[in-house]
């Protein structure tokens, strides 16, 4: 599975890296990055909650 | 409330101001929730109809559907701004600040307008200004040195973030005091003590709220419109004002029009929202002394304590969508037109989400509280105001440990904004 992240929306909060610091990473430019090119099963939950998490709104599962 | 008589659902107004002025405003939020959650308004002389809604979970998708739930009509039932109102107040004569505001705006517009200036509000790029936040508010507390008689809200809350919204504004100290009553008639528009530029006679009405409000905003227009001039002429500075002037968005400049709007709400949104959650975080830790005492024992809760102030205050009131199509929610019938009021306190104290709701605890984990909104409109200031909280209370405390409300409170006549206008401290022995 697929997530990505907006970045003409997302505003460096990090909540997403709070709740799946495997998974993304806010650099310098204060954009969250998608440090897998896929997310394994066992991560899901924790992406699920970076997704409600998101302050803007800026991630999403890659449909 | 005080009364033993059980509310009746079909008889709660919450477009009435005087609702607000009160602690009765929970009970009444507490029964919606249970009995209505999202309940028909139907109306009354001052307001058209809306419906409530005072869940957390439908907050949330109301939030984040702004395609079904726009903002371009209007986000809030206060008589100022109703969509059906030939001039709407936050615009002066010839100005319609509908679908041209950043939070009277839809996605993709929202979103490229937004991308201009955020890039200044990170919570990162916020971070960087700790030192002189700090420094603004040192300066702030020496101005207590000696003095009797403070009154919390006018001497010290309004003072920070008016402090720095106006830096980052380019607005010169000379012109804070002009700024400080503008945002106070706009949003203390329909309540008389910032009535005064209307006859005595007239005071307390809905006109006289509209006048003040445009008064305000007029007023408001007029002083960016000359920056804008000096900007157009040549001078630029280190500030947002020269950034918006410059912007594109799709190869276009900002028109004056969305140029003076966008002044306006940074102006507004930077000053009343964080004074009132610094004013009601000072008289919640008076009114819990056993968090104050836990938070001064252990400095590292600062920040669980700061999110708990901003859920406990929650300074936005309301903040309405209209409908684009008929829909449902939590099994009621909306149609295309439809207001919706999103009641932030209300969902802040959500029993199906938080603990004890009504207990303040500063080491309150999790705290995923609303007050900033969530989705397209998060509130862009919201690392401003968390950081503007962390150092005022961390300085004051650290001054007068002691400091304790001495007076009554005066609140805001407002269902818009849960303000505090004047607040007696007394500040006790200075460490």
């Amino acid at each position: 599975m697929k997530v990505t992240v907006n970045h003409d929306r997302c505003e460096g909060h990090a909540k997403c890296q709070q709740a799946a610091p495997e998974v993304f990473q806010v650099r310098d430019d204060d954009l969250s990055y998608v440090l897998l090119a896929d997310v394994p099963a066992h991560l899901k939950e924790k992406v699920d909650a970076a997704i409600r998490l998101c302050p803007r709104q800026a991630i999403d599962w890659e449909k | 409330m005080a009364t033993n008589t059980p509310v009746r659902v079909a008889e709660i107004n919450l477009a009435d101001p005087e609702v607000h002025l009160r602690a009765g405003q929970h009970e009444l939020f507490r029964i919606l929730r249970a009995e209505a959650p999202v309940h028909y308004f139907p109306g009354d002389e001052s307001f058209g109809p809306f419906w409530s809604v005072t869940k957390y979970d439908d907050v949330i998708a109301v939030s984040r559907n702004p395609q079904l739930f726009s903002s371009e009509k209007g986000i809030s039932i206060a008589p100022v701004i109703r969509p059906d109102d030939d001039q709407p107040a936050a615009g002066g004569p010839g100005i319609t600040a509908l679908g041209k505001m950043l939070i009277l705006m839809d996605p993709p517009r929202h979103v490229r307008l937004r991308r201009l200036i955020n890039k200044g509000f990170t919570p990162r790029a916020v971070g960087m200004l700790e030192g002189e936040i700090r420094r603004i508010t040192r300066e702030i507390l020496d101005g207590l040195d000696g003095r009797q008689g403070v009154d919390f809200v006018v001497d010290v809350a309004a003072q920070l973030p008016l402090a720095v919204i106006c830096s980052m504004m380019g607005v010169p100290e000379k012109d804070r005091t002009l700024m400080f009553d503008l945002t106070n008639r706009t949003i203390g528009s329909g309540d008389a003590e910032y009535q005064d530029a209307v006859p005595e006679a007239e005071r307390g009405t809905r006109a006289a709220a509209r006048q003040t409000a445009q008064m305000a905003g007029m007023q408001m227009f007029a002083y960016f419109a000359g920056v804008l001039q000096e900007l157009r002429a040549g001078r630029r500075g280190d500030d947002i004002t020269s950034i918006l002037v410059d912007a594109e968005i799709d190869g276009e400049k900002l028109s004056d029009e969305e140029f003076l709007l966008f002044c306006f709400l940074l102006i507004i949104a930077g000053n009343e929202t964080t004074r009132n959650a610094i004013s009601g975080g000072l008289l919640a830790f008076s009114e819990f002394p056993a968090q104050r005492a836990r938070l001064l024992g252990d400095p590292s809760l600062m920040d669980s304590a700061v999110e708990e102030v901003v859920r406990w205050v929650s300074p936005v009131t309301h903040m309405t969508r209209v409908a684009t199509a008929d829909t449902e929610l939590r099994g009621q019938r909306i149609r295309e037109g439809d207001r919706l009021a999103m009641w932030y306190p209300s969902v802040n104290r959500d029993e199906d989400v938080f603990a004890d709701p009504y207990t303040f605890d500063v080491g309150r984990t999790p705290n995923e509280h609303l007050a900033f909104g969530i989705g397209e409109h998060f509130c862009l200031g919201a690392g401003f105001a968390r950081l503007e909280l962390k150092v005022m209370f961390e300085e004051l405390f650290a001054r007068y440990p002691a400091i304790e409300v001495a007076g009554p409170v005066e609140r805001l006549r407002s269902n818009f904004i849960g303000g505090i206008k004047h607040l007696p401290v007394e500040l006790g022995p200075r460490k």
